[in-house]
């Protein structure tokens, strides 16, 4: 049985009580260390049991009482509240349960070690019971023992070693030792039995025991037909009785740490009856029993049957099949679900096994170790409440009773305490439980509540319900990254639903159609404070993924600051008044600015609101300086923007721009909030969120935005418009179908004419959506709601415009125009093949208009794609998640910087190369920080006045200088970046100095040093600024050692992967040049898959400027068969000799430019491997010239020559003369001017060594063959692009270094280890990690065969076992500071003094 | 030896509760002139200290989000225990906002042992560390 040892408890015996308590020493609480598993050999079991087990009925009837030595007895405890356990006296809650054994009378194979126990009857003599191969020489068998030994050997290796040993003792024939004959040792079919074929190949042997059944085949004639078929059973029995006598060195080379007969059952434990409770039911229908009891119940009835059988002496038949059942009984016990059993063995419902407990999702392993159910909980339906700070969340008042916090009564809080003991349950600010130090605990819903609350003393605990401020976990499913639980701070309040704040819907992906929330409530300080600095709102605001925001403005908020920031809004005092005092909550203080129009009233503008509420108040130094353009920015225009699309903010005041997504809104990297939050901290940005979530909410309840179907009716000018716009796009449409029809049609790079057709009319169709689009938002009115919220980006966009006003669109099945589903046509509406836009999908209305009939099937067929799509995508890249989190979970940064697994091996010695934390990035391509703004905001707070702006030659002084003071720390990388910017920088004030001829080096003439610091120039006191701030921040933005680098990597990639949506994409410029993209692709690149769908290599060029040279190398690439390029294949049959003629097309060859020559085909020829097998040689293959080869086969035979002649006559058009055999095709493709090859298939090393191509500089998106020809970094290098790539072409940015983290798990071990289960078992070698993830039993069975140990280190590991894990908080020790040591003096005390 | 020794009294290795009671213990002990307690260890301690000095230390000086959290946190646990505030308070109740006021005071009575991977460590006390004022830096209000 696999025991788990190490952890085991001991039997606790109380039937004696001595005078004297036995003196034992308590530890005090202890940690477990590491685990060990191992096998229980039958002492061990029958130790550990308090009873033997034989009585196959559960009850003594009628009185229902367990019977005694039966499965239920009860001695093994209780599992029924009323009954008490007979061992130890326990009651239900008390009894820990105890083991029973059963002892089989025959012993049986234990499924778990049935492999193993193949493995070792293959490694040892039947004979003489020693190792097979190894035993040959004794140096031999010392050198693996060493290597097994050896403490430095991993896991891996040994597994390696006992995989050679096993391949070593299979060939032998003979053992070494005693010359018996060593057979094929296997399983026997499906059944639970292992044969040793002893005889197939060896004739005299057999000969010898055929002559022993000489008598027996007299007897019966038709035992001779089954001679042959003679093996030797292994029967369990023969097998303990072989393993008995292996020799301990013999199991230290096959890798056991224990005896190998454990690995057959002899005693079998019975588990506590706590772990299988029996239910009772009502008297008449007995009660519900387990399913390992009711299996139990069967092997003792099997096991009492042969005992009969053996005392008896029945017949050995009847014995041998209550054996196999047994045998099978057995098995099932331990896993149900054996494959191929015999089917008199089924029964009814699989019952469960002990495999089936543990695996599996819903397992012990993934359901209740690795993940378990908490108290202090609440789940209900979410709704949004502006009126909500960003980090709080409104609890009901119910909810808040039930769940409480254990307050612990301290001088601070005893006042508030009592009060919360007076009010009860039943009051809100009230407590549930009062709990005193000596552990009894008081309920306050009944008793003398005050007079609890008077005797309250510190240290006691209350445990008090939740209230304002409280601390709260707060979680919506699926959770994707770490943002999907975030801590905010309660506030109870009426009604029944969770609320915050809707800009925190982005990092939870919540809306509130129903959606529910989980919230959870810390239960220790210590907790609470983690989760509050950690896990905060306020310091989450930013995802890992790319350091953009993620809790930012939505929908409403950003439909009202884009109408609040019109041009054309003026708001009088009492308006712009009101519209401040909306954004607080009357208690902050605000200074109304100056008002931007003065005469004849007063008027303010709506971005001057937006200047007071940055900074309310003119005590608040809050400076904001940056631009973004939104995305309705006309380029060049700048400031002059015609749709103001230009967002200048200076000095926390908007100067221009209309606000909207890019500015307010979640995913950008220089937005208002990000920058709020990068210059002046989180708080800065939370409180501003606050204040336009407030204002936003309340304006817009005032002001009223909504969408009613006059918004979607189409103008008559629309209508004309369109129909124009239609009519166009049908009529090209027409055009292709018929050039098409004619055969004329220009055919597209490696397309045929039918794809050809489909594009040309897919891109005329889409052009007439866009077209449609862009009329609708030419014609609508500027009010119009739609209109509104696409343009600032709140909901919708101009193509869901247009498909409500004008029209829907081409719709799509699998990336094509509508398929036929019937014959030759997709609808039975058209004629044959139609290839029009109406019969292929197009739908010309618009959902206002409403749709005909069968453009209403086109559209279902593509909304149907789309769901079932969403289906297999989550179940998809949800697995995807789990296999990179189980993977990487247990990567983090260490205090020297290094990133290290949990057993201490580096994956990386920088994090990233520059150990910088991908949260806080700030430049655009993960770059630390964005330094144009960093100077701008320098310039801006640090205005010139009338100090003279420096010479670029005393700039660069100052940037030595403070480069060599306080650059040591930075990495050189850094440096190097922040010089080239300023080299920039200071190179456009020298071109301004030079226009106005000043000195580069000195000052000039005053007047023109003005001119010039106003066009460009910076004071020492700006550059300085600007310097401090750069290497300032540098510093606050390095990894944090702790982090959990893995986790979040993980995340980074995983998350994404759900936002994915086509499956396949085509390639930028080249037609029909698929390449596998999305979930497919990233996870052909995580799988490490050795076969992937669209491998392409792309190639550079020797001569990159030249089509015609990039021809022939294409000519070269491509495989040409000798059909292609062959005038004729000819059979000539002439007196005397008989021949195949071979005549080369030189005019093709030359005018497809190939270097084909006679001798080069002759060459191709004799390697093909068809016509190799003919056995054709160099002398039957005659070159005559330069275009003609003649080919003479082999064959003598005069009859069989033409057949030869013939055969060959057809195989030689296949004969591929030149290119790649792997390649399917190459694409000259044009990338900036210069050309470059893409290579459709596999072989990276024959294509870098084409001449014309440069190898240097050639690539494989296949990652396997990347290893193979260019190494392994090659390979690291190409999965970081790769995955780059993909995650690039959906959109998606992700920082660079969680694909480095990733790609160096990928590769850190010298191979590629893809991250499936066969690549996790080689990078790890904690069993529970291993077990937790997949194959549970597998791996433990393993585990306990060969006695490995678990060090309990990884983060898995450390949640099973329920032990704080090295990462994070817990990486170091915090330590009371002990002040003064007092002064010590040594030696005895002076005797006077 | 004397290191385990040590190591097992101050409490080395429990995350949760360990810090708690052995700490208070500490208190205590100073107080009620324990002195003898200490004797042993008070030599190691000096030699220790000397060690580090020795050997510069390497680590980041900034404190780490991590560390912050871990020091606030047994600090709040321990002033909601009773223990003694090394601060002037001002209204607050909060255990865990007196222990953001002492770590901003720098009152805070900790060291934080960093472990290297390769099991050494280097001590620094939390009034020698780097602490980023998130809470409220630049702002006005």
């Amino acid at each position: 049985m696999a025991g788990i040892g190490g952890t085991g408890v001991a039997a606790h015996h109380a039937s004696i009580n001595f005078t004297k308590g036995l003196h034992l020493d308590d530890a005090g609480p202890r940690k477990i260390k590491s685990m060990r598993f191992s096998t229980m050999s039958s002492e061990e079991v029958t130790k550990t049991a308090e009873v033997q087990i034989f009585e196959h009925s559960l009850y003594q009837l009628p009185e229902r009482k367990p019977l005694p030595y039966g499965v239920l007895d009860t001695r093994l405890g209780t599992s029924n509240k009323k009954g008490q356990c007979t061992t130890c006296d326990g009651k239900l809650a008390d009894c820990p349960g105890h083991f029973g054994y059963i002892k089989l009378e025959l012993p049986v194979f234990h499924i778990g070690y049935f492999k193993d126990i193949i493995v070792i009857l293959q490694c040892i003599c039947k004979a003489s019971f020693s190792l097979l191969e190894v035993v040959a020489s004794q140096e031999e068998r010392q050198k693996w023992q060493r290597r097994m030994q050896n403490p430095r050997s991993e896991i891996l290796r040994k597994k390696e070693y006992l995989k050679k040993i096993n391949d070593l003792c299979k060939k032998v024939r003979a053992c070494p030792r005693c010359g018996d004959i060593n057979g094929v040792v296997k399983k026997l079919g499906s059944t639970l039995k292992i044969i040793h074929d002893k005889y197939a190949k060896n004739y005299e042997a057999f000969e010898e025991m055929a002559h022993k059944f000489d008598d027996a085949v007299k007897v019966n004639k038709e035992m001779k037909g089954y001679m042959k078929n003679i093996q030797e059973d292994l029967t369990p029995l023969k097998v303990l009785g072989l393993f008995e006598k292996i020799i301990g060195e013999d199991c230290v080379v096959l890798d056991l740490v224990d005896r190998p007969e454990q690995l057959i059952v002899q005693h079998m434990p019975v588990p506590p009856v706590a772990i299988r409770p029996s239910v009772e039911m009502d008297a008449a229908v007995g009660s519900n029993e387990d399913d390992v009891t009711i299996k139990l119940m069967h092997i003792i009835e099997q096991n009492n049957q042969i005992r009969a059988c053996l005392e008896s002496g029945l017949s050995i038949a009847k014995c041998m099949e209550i054996w196999d059942f047994l045998q099978i009984q057995v098995a099932m016990y331990i896993n149900s679900e054996l494959p191929g059993l015999p089917p008199n063995m089924q029964t009814g419902k699989p019952l469960r096994g002990f495999v089936q407990r543990l695996k599996g999702k819903q397992g012990r392993f993934r359901g209740n170790l690795s993940g378990k159910r908490v108290d202090f909980t609440g789940r209900t339906v979410i709704s949004p409440d502006p009126n909500l700070k960003v980090s709080e969340v409104a609890v009901p008042i119910l909810m808040a009773q039930t769940l409480t916090y254990p307050e612990k009564v301290s001088a601070h809080n005893i006042e508030k305490l009592r009060q919360r003991v007076i009010n009860g349950k039943e009051k809100h600010p009230g407590a549930n439980f009062v709990v005193f130090p000596d552990g009894v605990k008081r309920f306050l819903k009944f008793g003398d509540r005050k007079r609890i609350a008077s005797e309250l003393k510190y240290g006691d605990v209350v445990e008090r319900h939740l209230e304002d401020g409280d601390i709260v976990l707060f979680n919506r499913q699926p959770s994707l990254h770490r943002m999907s639980i975030m801590c905010h701070r309660a506030r109870v309040m009426p009604w029944r639903t969770l609320r915050f704040n809707e800009s925190v819907c982005n990092p939870y992906n919540a809306d509130f159609d129903g959606d529910e929330m989980n919230m959870h409530v810390p239960q220790t300080e210590e907790a609470r404070t983690e989760a509050l600095t950690l896990m905060g709102v306020q310091n989450n605001l930013c995802t890992p993924k790319n350091g953009e925001i993620l809790v930012a403005s939505t929908q409403d908020f950003l439909t009202s600051s884009f109408l609040i920031t019109r041009r054309d809004t003026f708001y009088d005092r009492g308006q712009f008044a009101l519209m401040c005092s909306y954004m607080g909550d009357a208690v902050e203080h605000i200074d109304l600015p100056t008002p931007a129009i003065l005469k004849p009233v007063e008027l303010w503008t709506g971005k001057q609101l937006f200047g007071v509420l940055i900074r309310p108040s003119a005590r608040i130094k809050v400076f904001l300086n940056f631009v973004v353009c939104e995305k309705n920015h006309k380029k060049g225009t700048e400031t002059m923007c015609p749709k103001d699309g230009y967002v200048f903010f200076k000095n926390s005041e908007l100067i221009c721009g209309q606000l909207g997504k890019g500015t307010l809104g979640n995913g950008s990297k220089d937005g208002l909030f990000t920058v709020l939050l990068r210059d002046y901290g989180e708080q800065a940005a939370a409180s501003c969120m606050n204040r336009l979530a407030k204002l936003s909410a309340r304006w817009i309840g005032n002001h009223g935005f909504s969408i009613g179907i006059d918004d979607v009716q189409p103008g008559s000018r629309l209508t004309v418009e369109k129909e124009k716009r239609i009519a166009e796009g049908y009529r090209a449409c027409d055009k292709h179908i018929s050039l098409f029809n004619k055969g004329q049609l220009t055919l597209q790079p490696g397309c045929d004419a039918a794809q050809t057709l489909e594009s040309e009319i897919t891109g005329e169709l889409n052009k007439i959506r866009e077209a449609a689009g862009q009329v609708c938002v030419n014609e609508l009115h500027w009010r119009n709601s739609p209109l509104i919220m696409s343009q600032c980006g709140s909901k919708g966009s101009v193509i869901n415009i247009s498909q409500m006003i004008a029209c829907v669109g081409q719709q799509s099945v699998s990336g094509h125009r509508a398929p036929n589903g019937f014959i030759e046509r997709s609808l039975p509406h058209f004629p044959r093949n139609d290839k029009t836009p109406q019969a292929k999908g197009f739908v010309a209305n618009s959902f206002y208009s409403g749709l005909t009939a069968t453009e209403f099937i086109f559209h279902t067929m593509g909304g149907r794609e789309g769901l079932v799509d969403t289906a297999v995508k989550t179940a998809e890249t949800g697995y995807m998640s789990r296999r990179l989190m189980k993977a990487l979970e247990d990567l983090s940064c260490q205090y020297d910087g290094t990133v290290r697994n949990s057993s201490g091996v580096i994956v990386q010695l920088i994090y990233g190369d520059d150990s910088m934390d991908p949260v806080s990035m700030e430049g655009q391509n993960g770059t630390p920080l964005n330094l144009d703004r960093v100077l701008m905001k320098a310039k801006a707070t640090c205005p010139r006045g009338t100090t003279p702006a420096l010479p670029p030659s005393e700039l660069w002084k100052i940037v030595e200088s403070k480069f060599s003071q306080d650059g040591s720390e930075c990495s050189t990388a850094f440096l190097d970046s922040l010089r080239k910017f300023l080299r920039k920088e200071f190179d456009t004030i020298s071109s301004t100095r030079k226009r106005l001829s000043l000195p580069l080096d000195d000052f000039g003439n005053v007047d023109d040093e003005n001119v010039a610091a106003n066009v460009s120039g910076l004071t020492s006191r700006q550059l300085e600024v600007f310097l401090n701030t750069c290497i300032g921040r540098y510093h606050r933005k390095k990894l944090d050692p702790g982090t959990a680098v893995g986790a979040i990597g993980a995340q980074s990639i995983g998350e994404p992967g759900t936002q994915m949506t086509l499956k396949t994409f085509h390639f930028a410029g080249v037609a029909s040049m698929n390449i596998t993209l999305g979930v497919p692709r990233i996870k052909e690149i995580i799988n490490a898959s050795k076969k992937i769908s669209t491998p392409i290599i792309t190639a550079k060029l020797v001569s990159e400027n030249d089509v015609k040279a990039a021809r022939i190398v294409k000519g070269r690439i491509e495989k040409t068969a000798l059909g292609d390029v062959a005038k004729s294949i000819k059979i000539v049959l002439r007196p005397g000799q008989a021949f195949v003629s071979i005549k080369l097309d030189m005019d093709r060859i030359y005018s497809l430019q190939l270097d084909i020559r006679a001798e080069t085909v002759a060459e191709a020829v004799l390697k093909f491997p068809k016509i190799k097998s003919m056995k054709l040689k160099e002398q039957h293959v005659k070159v005559n010239d330069d275009r003609s080869i003649s080919l003479t086969t082999p064959e003598s035979d005069r009859k069989k020559m033409l057949f030869a002649l013939h055969s060959l006559q057809n195989m030689l058009p296949k004969v591929i003369v030149k290119g790649i055999p792997t390649v399917e095709r190459a694409v000259i493709n044009q990338e900036k001017g210069k050309y470059n090859l893409l290579v459709e298939g596999t072989n990276l090393k024959a294509v870098m060594g084409t001449e014309g191509v440069d190898g240097r500089e050639t690539t494989s998106n296949h990652i396997f063959e990347t290893v193979e020809v260019l190494g392994i970094e090659a390979a690291r290098n190409g999965i970081i692009k790769e995955i780059q790539y993909t995650m690039g072409s959906h959109g998606m940015s992700i920082d660079q270094r969680h694909m480095m983290l990733l790609a160096d798990v990928m590769t850190y071990r010298g191979e590629i280890l893809g991250i499936t289960r066969f690549g996790m078992a080689k990078m790890k070698d904690s069993v529970l990690m291993l077990a937790s993830f997949e194959k549970t039993t597998d791996h433990l069975f393993a585990a306990s065969v060969h006695g490995r140990t678990d060090q309990i280190e990884g983060v898995s590991e450390c949640i099973i076992m329920g032990i704080p894990m090295p990462l994070g908080t817990g990486l170091f020790k915090v330590r009371q500071k002990v002040g003064r040591i007092p002064k010590l003096i040594y030696g005895p005390p002076p005797l006077f003094s | 030896m004397a290191d385990d020794d040590y190591n097992d009294f101050d409490g080395g290795g429990e995350d949760y509760d360990e810090p708690v009671e052995p700490e208070e213990e500490v208190e205590e002990q100073e107080n009620n002139e324990e002195a003898p307690e200490f004797g042993g260890d008070g030599e190691f301690q000096e030699a220790e200290s000397e060690q580090v000095s020795d050997k510069p230390r390497k680590t980041t000086k900034y404190m780490t989000k991590y560390e912050r959290a871990r020091v606030l946190g047994t600090r709040a646990l321990q002033i909601s225990m009773n223990a003694p505030v090394m601060v002037e308070l001002e209204g607050e109740t909060d255990p865990l906002e007196i222990a953001m006021k002492e770590l901003r005071e720098r009152k805070i009575p900790f060291t934080i042992r960093r472990y290297l991977p390769d099991g050494s460590y280097e001590d620094w006390g939390v009034d020698e560390l780097i602490v980023e004022d998130s809470w409220k830096r630049q702002v006005g209000n």
